[in-house]
């Protein structure tokens, strides 16, 4: 009779003990499964951030040493900037680069509008140096979805939609400036801009989350973070056209394919002809990516670290669990060994035996795993502040082949270290103890 | 000729505990062999040693001329000796015809009826048979296992007298109508009498061989 056939015999006819041992290594396959699938959400959320934010290259200005005459004004003096601008012949320069996936313009408090037809949320002081009362600041962008704050997910857009390149005299406003105003996406608001004395009406594309409402400390309108929204670029231009050159950027932020070959974008940008020589100022900003990739590297790290111990736990309890059950099974081997079973034959046979319940119980425990991967992964992900990537536990039909491979390497160190001590025995002694 | 026999085998556990000593012995096929004496004298251990289930300290067995050592024991227990033990020794999870079929390739099932088990009985798990049957079971696996010597610890230690006297029948049997050596360790003497070759050791050392001509019986 082939150890086959004997394995297959015991699993059938021993069904408490074959129970047990299938149940022990269900859970330890729901252990792994669960662990291999928070693993592959981790890495897989490290994809979506660096696709979403990516690494940065920032052009700016270079204002030092380059800001000419000065003007007197009743609040003070004012300086203009003399070097070179960001032109459009720069921005084409920029997008033909390899590696380079897009740009975005973010230029924060580049336009300050006093509420016509809308209030701020109050402050301590009112400052109402214009007719309209005060001033709150506005960032001008090209793409709101593509600004810091909605990148690490510190905004999230709660209704409507993104400003994008293409719009004109829209905005964004926060969610506790449209309650307290009982605005919502598609009305307008009207903005008196002292810089360029001008009424300008914007309409509402979209609505954030995330400025933390309210703030009891803050002294002006323009403290609270939750009277400042974007606007879009066009219509800034719009409303400056007639106060000179607004054909230029004062900052652009050029986001590359992979972080990981910024270095190589910023020197290409470097070398850019219509860069080079100019009084423009170039730097990798990767904090972004680091800040919002960190947590998920340390849960990946976390999540290897436990099945690793998980596995070593499970060797432990399994091997426990087959000595129990091999050393009831002394007399079966003694009487194998005694009609001339070699040892590994009789090795291969356990193996045979536990390699069955373990097919059976790894792909009965997919099931089970599904739900303690759900727990696990939102337990998990409630500890790490990731932003915009979402962690997303989910077990996959690929998981089993690490799985059974993890599960074969585990059996095979159990059942040779659980059944050493009885195979190593001189038969003569086993059926000796037997008698 | 011998199919095995002992030269000069010794054997002995830590250091100076010494069971058997110069043991030379020869065993021919056709022939029962009762190996007496008392207890601790080193019956047990001779079989262990004829059955390769231990090596000797010293000396050697041979099966058909070639020391058992050669080819590795386990092997030897395959191919050349079966055991029939006091307990029977069956694998418990299993029916006759499985445990038979764990040492051979032969039908299992004329062998069993051939030995009294009925069709019914064969197919029953090991441990609702009764002892005398379950014996039978562990005959009938060192029977369709092919070996030329049979090897027998207390066969009948657990049996009733009529049972005893029903395997001591099958195993003469073995020897005088299937050839095989069949050689048996015992304190019961009318299973010894009904052997062929009767061995005495004491303290380890084989003092006589009481022979009877099998051939007349």
């Amino acid at each position: 009779m082939s150890f086959i056939k004997r394995a297959v015999l015991y699993c059938l006819r021993q069904r408490f003990k074959t129970i047990i041992l299938f149940l022990v290594l269900t859970i330890i396959a729901a252990f792994i499964l669960t662990g291999i699938a928070v693993r592959d959400a981790a890495k897989g959320a490290t994809a979506d951030v660096r696709t979403a934010v990516g690494g940065k290259i920032i052009l700016d200005i270079d204002m030092e040493g380059h800001m000419g005459g000065s003007e007197q004004y009743e609040w003070g003096t004012a300086y203009t900037y003399n070097g070179d601008q960001i032109t459009q012949e720069i921005v084409e320069a920029i997008k033909k680069v390899e590696g380079v996936a897009d740009y975005n313009v973010e230029e924060a408090e580049s336009y300050f509008g006093a509420g016509v037809n809308f209030k701020y949320l109050p402050a301590a002081f009112d400052l109402s140096y214009t007719p309209y009362g005060e001033s709150s600041s506005y960032t001008v962008t090209l793409s709101t979805e593509k600004c810091r704050a909605f990148q690490s997910g510190k905004y999230k857009l709660i209704a409507g939609r993104h400003i994008t390149a293409d719009d004109k005299y829209t905005c964004l406003i926060s969610k506790e400036l449209a309650e307290y105003n009982k605005l919502s996406v598609e009305d307008k608001i009207k903005m008196y801009s002292l810089d360029s004395d001008s009424i300008a009406e914007f309409k509402i594309v979209g609505i954030f989350d995330g400025a933390e409402g309210i703030s009891g400390e803050a002294y002006t309108i323009s403290d609270i973070p939750a009277n400042m929204g974007y606007i879009d670029y066009a219509g800034w231009q719009d409303i400056f056209k007639d106060m000179g050159d607004t054909d230029f950027y004062q900052q652009l932020t050029i986001f590359v394919e992979d972080p990981l070959g910024i270095q190589n974008v910023y020197n290409k940008i470097s070398a850019l002809p219509e860069i080079k020589g100019k009084t423009l100022k170039l730097s990798i900003d990767t904090d972004e990516y680091d800040i919002v990739s960190a947590p998920l590297d340390s849960l990946e790290k976390l999540v290897n670290t436990t099945i690793i111990i998980i596995s070593a736990v499970s060797v432990v309890i399994l091997t426990l669990l087959l000595t129990i059950q091999i050393r009831g099974r002394k007399k079966e081997i003694g009487i194998l060994l005694s009609i001339g079973k070699s040892k590994a034959n009789i090795i291969l046979q356990l193996f045979a035996e536990t390699f069955a319940v373990t097919v059976i119980s790894f792909a009965a425990s997919i099931p089970l795993s599904n739900l303690t991967a759900e727990r696990a992964g939102a337990f998990l992900a409630s500890r790490v502040t990731t932003g915009t990537a979402n962690i997303n536990v989910r077990i996959d039909a690929a998981y089993l082949l690490p799985l059974y491979i993890i599960g074969i390497l585990l059996i095979t160190t159990a059942v040779i270290a659980s059944s050493w001590t009885v195979v190593r025995s001189k038969p003569k002694d086993i059926l000796a103890k037997m008698s | 000729m011998s199919i095995i026999k002992t030269c000069n085998v010794k054997y002995s556990y830590e250091e100076n505990k010494t069971v058997l000593k110069n043991v030379s012995a020869e065993f021919e096929t056709g022939k029962i062999y009762a190996i007496v004496g008392p207890s601790g004298c080193g019956k047990t251990t001779l079989l262990s040693l004829l059955g390769g289930l231990d090596s000797p300290s010293g000396g050697q067995i041979l099966f058909k001329g070639e020391d058992i050592e050669k080819n590795g024991l386990a092997r030897h227990r395959q191919n050349n000796v079966s055991f029939i033990f006091q307990n029977y020794n069956l694998i418990d999870y299993m029916t006759p015809i499985e445990n038979v079929t764990l040492t051979s390739k032969l039908q299992p099932l004329p062998i069993l009826e051939r030995l009294g088990l009925t069709k019914e009985e064969a197919k029953r798990n090991v441990l609702k048979l009764s002892g005398g049957q379950q014996q039978r079971v562990a005959i009938a696996r060192a029977l369709a296992s092919d070996a030329g010597v049979i090897l027998a610890d207390e066969p009948t230690g657990n049996l009733d007298e009529d049972t005893a006297i029903e395997i001591a029948a099958i195993l003469k049997e073995c020897a005088h109508q299937m050839n095989k050596c069949v050689i048996i360790v015992t304190h019961s003497n009318d299973l010894a009498n009904q052997a062929d070759v009767i061995l005495k050791l004491r303290k380890g050392e084989l003092q006589a061989a009481n022979t009877r001509d099998t051939s007349i019986n």
